[in-house]
């Protein structure tokens, strides 16, 4: 390392101690004065470490006479581990990116010349419960309509309020809970974040609940309505990555692949229960929701194409006849 | 027509009993009563002469047992009567069809008034008229005799008539009632009989005061006093005559020879049904197919006095036929129900009237009980109709179901909803339900009946 005088007057070759706590935070710096240094409990040392698997007198961390850095064992108990391997060492060089690990105690050097980060700066983002409130607003707007054109029978105001207050209440729970996660392990809760993420899932969600609904009748494509738990499975899966995402902006391709794991593992199994049903009901999928006539958009078929099409399941049932499983008791004693 | 059967604490008595599902609140009402309670024989005094006939016919009855080849103990009973020297008898086909059906599972046993036992062997069976000829071992057998009148004809109306068999398992009985000709409005043939039939007795001989067979007992309706029900006489000469004549049926052939008869009974009933023809009957603005046929009977329904007052106003009419043909426990053939709902919004927009009619749509995937070792899971299709005529008949929203039979080829249940799309707050909801039909007979059926769905001119 050259020797530079700075024009402040520091030299540039000042070598810092960073102390690491359990979880690799930095407990301590210190500047190194002299060329040697001892580590342990007893407090005749240069430096006290309050860890209790460290020994009285740990180490000491000297400049050898080509100028590098070792850290050697005073002859404790649990000695001396470069972070990363498992075999202890009675002497370590200590490169740039070396971490020696004292019970679990990090220490690591830092040279002054070290390349440290760019300043950020200060980001001042807007709120962003406003437009979480917006979002709510529509949710609630979307199913207190959806909860309206449906209904049929005398209405009563319970019947609005009852579904409302549940997705209120489920909105502030799941919120409360990623913001303590957040807290936890990025430090800031983030709430008005979190509550946007939850609202807007919700709200794509609700409005592709009830298009899917209008779709299905006005395209009579019946798989629309009938496939909705495969979006809500999306759209959780969607959530919850956008919520990890908030906690910390790392590690995102192993976030994703949780999340897309975790939605496939719930459509494969909510498919399977459904399929289930259908072989044990005798329930067959058939639209579950009419629209007005005006909704329709496909063209009518012709009378003959109908039927045409009602004939060829002849084909499908005969093969069902002999294939499908008939569950319990006897079966297959057909001629 | 529901037809149920009796439960007795000893298994099954077989009697095919008939409750008209006429209003469903009163079919409901209409459970299999307990045996504890079994509707103890009216007081009515057995005159001398059933005396003399029971002590005439009594060596000829049997009670028929279907055991369950495993456990050796019975799973339903029912009645028979020896009809000849050779050990020929008569008995209901659903009497014996467990052992049809299934005859590594089950088997078949006769008991005598004396309390001689032996195994029984299956001759021929006659689906369509619920009869079957059975054999015992042994020669010169008592036996009864039709009676000639009956075989050619039919009694008088009001002819005393004497049946006989074995309720409940409770010992061999004689009952007194009254012939009655035959039922109005069925398309199978059966004598009315006004006498008390209860389970067991199924398959028993109903004799004349001289002690000549005129009827086989078989049904009773639930929502009845004494209704009760006869198999005429000519139908079991007749197919005695045939078993005699052809070879016996081997067990192997039984399930086929059933899906022959069902299929030909089906095609029978569905081209009558097709034969008789449809008449219009005006809906509001619209028009929509009721079958001609007579034993189709209908009834309207409106839910204009329920409370709260319904916001949308639903009249409808259900015609279903009473015919229908028992094949198994579980499964029936040639039921068939044509619904019309003509409804109307009284304060619903265009969305909640279409939720409305929803109800009656999406429940439109067959609503029949469904049991999964006799039934293919449904195939659904369903899509926008256009009318032959866009200025005569409205666009339907219609949707096709149509699951299998597994037991027997060729035969399907099949419905057809369809729901008017002219209007925003007023629509025609038909339903064609067919039970037991061919795909065939089925297609031509509904697109008949689809194709009378029109506006009034």
């Amino acid at each position: 390392m050259d020797e530079v005088k700075r024009a402040d007057g520091k030299r540039a070759d000042a070598i810092w101690l960073e102390i690491l706590g359990r979880h690799r935070d930095v407990v301590s710096r210190t500047r190194l004065a002299s060329d040697a240094v001892t580590l342990g409990r007893a407090y005749d040392n240069d430096i006290v470490l309050d860890d209790p698997h460290v020994a009285a007198h740990h180490l000491r961390i000297a400049r050898g006479d080509d100028g590098a850095w070792v850290a050697e064992d005073l002859g404790s108990v649990n000695g001396l581990v470069v972070e990363g391997e498992r075999a202890r060492r009675e002497r370590i060089v200590l490169g740039d990116a070396t971490t020696v690990l004292a019970g679990h105690t990090g220490l690591r050097l830092r040279h002054a010349g070290e390349a440290v980060p760019a300043e950020l700066p200060l980001v001042r983002s807007a709120p962003r419960w406003p437009l979480a409130i917006v979002c709510i607003v529509l949710l609630f707007a979307l199913e207190w309509l959806g909860l309206w054109l449906g209904e049929t029978g005398e209405p009563k105001l319970i019947r609005y309020l009852t579904p409302l207050a549940t997705i209120a209440i489920a909105i502030a729970v799941w919120t409360t809970l990623w913001s303590v996660v957040s807290r936890v392990f990025s430090g800031h809760a983030r709430f008005g974040l979190h509550l946007l993420i939850v609202a807007a899932g919700l709200l794509a969600f609700s409005l592709y609940d009830q298009f899917s609904d209008l779709g299905a009748f006005a395209l009579s494509w019946t798989r629309l309505s009938n496939t909705v738990y495969v979006a809500a499975w999306l759209a959780f899966a969607a959530v919850c990555f956008a919520h990890l995402r908030a906690i910390a902006n790392t590690k995102l391709p192993l976030k994703a692949a949780a999340v897309i794991a975790l939605a496939a593992l719930g459509i494969t199994m909510q498919s399977l229960k459904l399929s289930d049903w259908r072989a044990n009901s005798g329930q067959a999928a058939t639209l579950q929701k009419l629209e007005p006539p005006s909704i329709r958009i496909v063209s009518a078929q012709a009378e003959s194409a109908f039927f045409a099409t009602n004939d060829a399941l002849k084909a499908a049932l005969d093969k069902a006849r002999s294939e499908e499983p008939a569950g319990d008791g006897d079966s297959g004693s057909d001629d | 027509m529901k037809d149920r059967f009796f439960g007795t604490a000893l298994g099954r008595a077989a009697l095919f009993v008939c409750a008209f599902a006429a209003q469903a609140a009163l079919a409901q009402a209409l459970q299999p009563q307990p045996p504890a309670a079994p509707a103890a024989a009216p007081g009515v005094p057995v005159s001398a002469a059933a005396e003399g006939i029971y002590a005439g016919a009594r060596s000829s009855l049997l009670q028929i047992r279907t055991l369950v080849e495993a456990a050796n103990r019975q799973s339903s009973i029912g009645s028979g009567f020896l009809i000849g020297a050779d050990g020929l008898a008569i008995t209901n086909y659903h009497v014996v069809s467990q052992y049809a059906l299934e005859p590594k599972t089950y088997r078949l046993e006769y008991v005598r008034p004396d309390g001689t036992k032996g195994a029984l062997k299956l001759l021929a069976i006659d689906i369509a008229n619920d009869l079957s000829v059975v054999q015992l071992d042994g020669t010169d057998l008592p036996h009864l005799e039709f009676d000639p009148t009956a075989v050619a004809g039919e009694l008088p109306r009001g002819e005393r008539v004497y049946a006989m068999g074995n309720p409940l398992d409770l010992g061999f009985t004689i009952v007194e009632g009254n012939y009655n000709g035959l039922v109005e409005r069925s398309y199978n043939e059966r004598v009315h009989f006004t006498g008390a039939i209860n389970p067991g007795m199924s398959g028993g001989p109903a004799v004349t005061g001289a002690g000549k067979v005129v009827g086989i007992n078989v049904a009773k309706r639930l929502d009845g006093e004494l209704v009760s029900f006869l198999v005429p006489a000519r139908k079991a000469a007749a197919l005695l005559a045939r078993a005699r004549k052809d070879s016996p049926l081997t067990l192997a052939q039984a399930r086929e020879e059933i899906d022959r008869q069902l299929l030909a009974w089906q095609d029978g009933f569905y081209h009558a049904l097709d034969e008789k023809g449809f008449r219009a009957t005006k809906f509001g603005p619209y028009q929509a197919p009721e079958s001609a046929a007579d034993w189709f009977n209908c009834w309207a329904r409106t839910n204009a006095e329920q409370t709260p007052k319904p916001r949308a106003q639903m009249d409808s009419s259900s015609c279903s036929s009473q015919s229908s043909l028992f094949i198994a426990e579980d499964i029936e053939s040639g039921r068939s129900e044509l619904t019309h709902a003509y409804v109307r919004s009284v304060d619903l927009n265009a969305f909640q009237f279409a939720a409305f009619l929803s109800q009656y749509y999406g429940a439109a995937s067959m609503s029949r009980s469904w049991s999964r070792k006799r039934l293919t899971q449904p195939q659904c299709h369903e899509d926008f109709v256009a009318p032959a005529d866009a200025a005569t008949a409205p666009t339907l929203r219609a949707v096709w179901c149509a699951r299998a039979y597994r037991d027997f080829a060729g035969v399907y249940d099949i419905t057809l909803t369809t729901v008017t799309q002219d209007r925003d707050k007023e629509a025609l909801v038909s339903r064609l339900a067919l039970q037991g039909v061919s795909y065939d007979n089925a297609l031509a059926l509904a697109k008949r009946f689809m194709g009378e769905i029109a506006w009034t001119k």
